[in-house]
């Protein structure tokens, strides 16, 4: 038994690694034995429920989707069971956010509990047919994937597995997107008409969903499934996984069950430093916020802040917050497919803005106008995460910016490090 | 139901024909894409329909929200 498994997502040897933490549920007594025997072993055989009961199985334990809106994975299953008879099943892996390895921990560790929630999902919709939506730009982890579902093959699973691989890039992992690529069109979003639980994959209803959500599902289902019940809060039970960025590179993926405390889940210098919640699409908390706030999407909605996919992004030492903020938004500009007037003009106009308020220009008004303009005008939500990050630093940053506006910058003084500040 | 105006956004190539039947709903942004906020009154239900049927690349639909 280990408590830190270290992994490598892009598989090969040389690329990044990432710890991967011991923890109740999801990623308990992990070992370097993500083989179908020895999780059937641990997991028990697969349940084998209806429809009626899984619904209300997810429901009473307020299972949530994990990709980033917490949307109720109940009301999604239910609609897309009463939206048609010829449903699919998507289980998505690819997670778009960079930031985000939580999806590549478990396909590298426990890749049957994840196998095994969409096989629920399936035998309850009625459908032989699971669609796994693979990360193009982790070769590491689409294997671990590959391998586990020829296991299940080989050990005479009848279901008909169809495996996909996303183009590398942010937004290749957004829903529409991996709808256009199972349907073999451009792997990029398009315009949503309805949502993919009533018309998604070939105008079918789809339940689509990521890795974590998926695993919650057959944890709830499997063999010590009484105690995940009752952990987490009356709210909010069971747990959820977090990617946490690390000060030497190396991320580390960490599953907390609701209502743990932040103090619990970060160190002590990083709590009194900005932290970016929810992924380059999520909301800066101040200095010290999270000190007082537990685990909790409720919780954290009442500060302001999102949880998302669960990406967390301490400020690192020396660095500021509207200088981060602006190399995130060029990045996110980067990344859009440039395909919707605001978001292709937007973006790019947005990245100038705080480029200016880290160089000391008080543009704030007009970043704040240009976050409001390209909001909900796109055929994703990139657009509107980046606003959302760009618009949670003008709120939480105005003396830091009122800093800049003088030529100074607080943070890069506080820690004096060595070396002139990289204004351009 | 409300009718409501929704831009497919991939197809829609800006320049604001559907601005120029509509102005009441629509205005133009400063790259010259249509901003369309708020519910259709009844009254401009026709003049929205037209407005999508101007769309030379049928990006605007009028759509049913609840
Ligand atoms: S909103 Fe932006 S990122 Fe999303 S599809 Fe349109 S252009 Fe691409
Ligand atoms: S007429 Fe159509 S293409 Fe032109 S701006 Fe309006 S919605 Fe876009």
């Amino acid at each position: 038994m280990n408590p830190v498994l270290r992994v490598r997502p892009s598989g090969g040897p040389g690329g990044p690694l990432l710890d991967v933490r011991s923890g109740p549920f999801l990623l308990r007594d992990l070992v370097a034995d993500p083989s179908l025997g020895r999780h059937r072993h641990r997991a028990g055989p697969l349940a084998r429920p209806s429809l009626h009961g899984l619904v209300e199985d997810l429901a009473g334990a307020d299972v949530r989707g994990r990709g980033g809106a917490g949307f109720p994975f109940a009301t999604k299953l239910r609609t897309a069971a009463e939206a048609g008879r010829r449903r699919e099943v998507v289980v998505n892996v690819s997670e778009g956010e960079p930031a985000s390895f939580k999806d590549a921990a478990l396909a590298l560790t426990r890749p049957h509990l994840v196998l095994d929630g969409a096989a629920l999902c399936a035998r309850a919709l009625g459908t032989r047919r699971v669609h796994v939506v693979l990360p193009g730009d982790r070769p590491g982890v689409a294997a671990a994937l590959r391998r586990a579902v020829a296991e299940r093959v080989q050990d005479g699973e009848r279901l008909r597995w169809r495996l996909h691989t996303t183009d590398p890039g942010f937004v290749a992992g957004q829903g529409r997107a991996v709808i256009e690529l199972l349907s073999g069109r451009p792997n990029l979003p398009v315009t949503a008409w309805a949502p993919e639980a009533r018309a998604g994959y070939r105008g079918r209803p789809t339940l689509l969903s990521n890795a974590e959500t998926f695993a919650h599902v057959a944890l709830l289902l499997g063999a010590g499934s009484a105690s995940y019940r009752t952990s987490g809060t009356a709210d909010e039970p069971g747990s959820r996984l977090l990617t946490i960025g690390g000060e030497s590179g190396r991320p580390v993926v960490v599953e907390a069950t609701h209502g743990t405390p932040w103090r619990d889940l970060l160190d002590e210098p990083v709590l009194d430093r900005p932290v970016l919640v929810g992924g380059y699409h999520g909301t800066w908390a101040a200095p010290g916020a999270l000190r007082d706030l537990t685990l909790s999407r409720t919780g954290m909605a009442a500060a302001g802040l999102t949880l998302g996919a669960g990406v967390v992004l301490p400020l690192a030492a020396g660095d500021c917050p509207v200088h981060r903020t602006a190399a995130v938004t060029a990045y996110l500009a980067g990344q859009s497919a440039g395909r919707c007037g605001p978001c292709r003009n937007g973006l790019p106009a947005l990245t100038d803005g705080v480029r200016a308020l880290d160089e000391g220009v008080d543009v704030s008004a007009r970043v704040g106008e240009l976050t409001r303009t390209v909001t909900g005008r796109g055929a994703c939500a990139h657009p509107d995460g980046t606003a959302r990050m760009v618009r949670s630093m003008l709120a939480l940053f105005g003396e830091e910016l009122d800093a800049h506006a003088a030529g100074d910058c607080t943070y890069r003084h506080a820690d004096a490090l060595p070396g002139p500040r990289s204004r351009r | 139901m409300t009718a409501r105006l929704r831009v497919d956004w991939p197809a829609c190539q800006g320049r604001g024909l559907c601005f120029e039947v509509l102005p009441e709903l629509i205005s133009l942004d400063e790259w010259g894409y249509p901003v369309v906020e708020g519910e259709v009154p009844r009254e401009l239900l026709g003049l929205a329909r037209e407005a999508a049927r101007t769309c030379p690349t049928l990006a605007l639909r009028v759509v049913d929200a609840p």
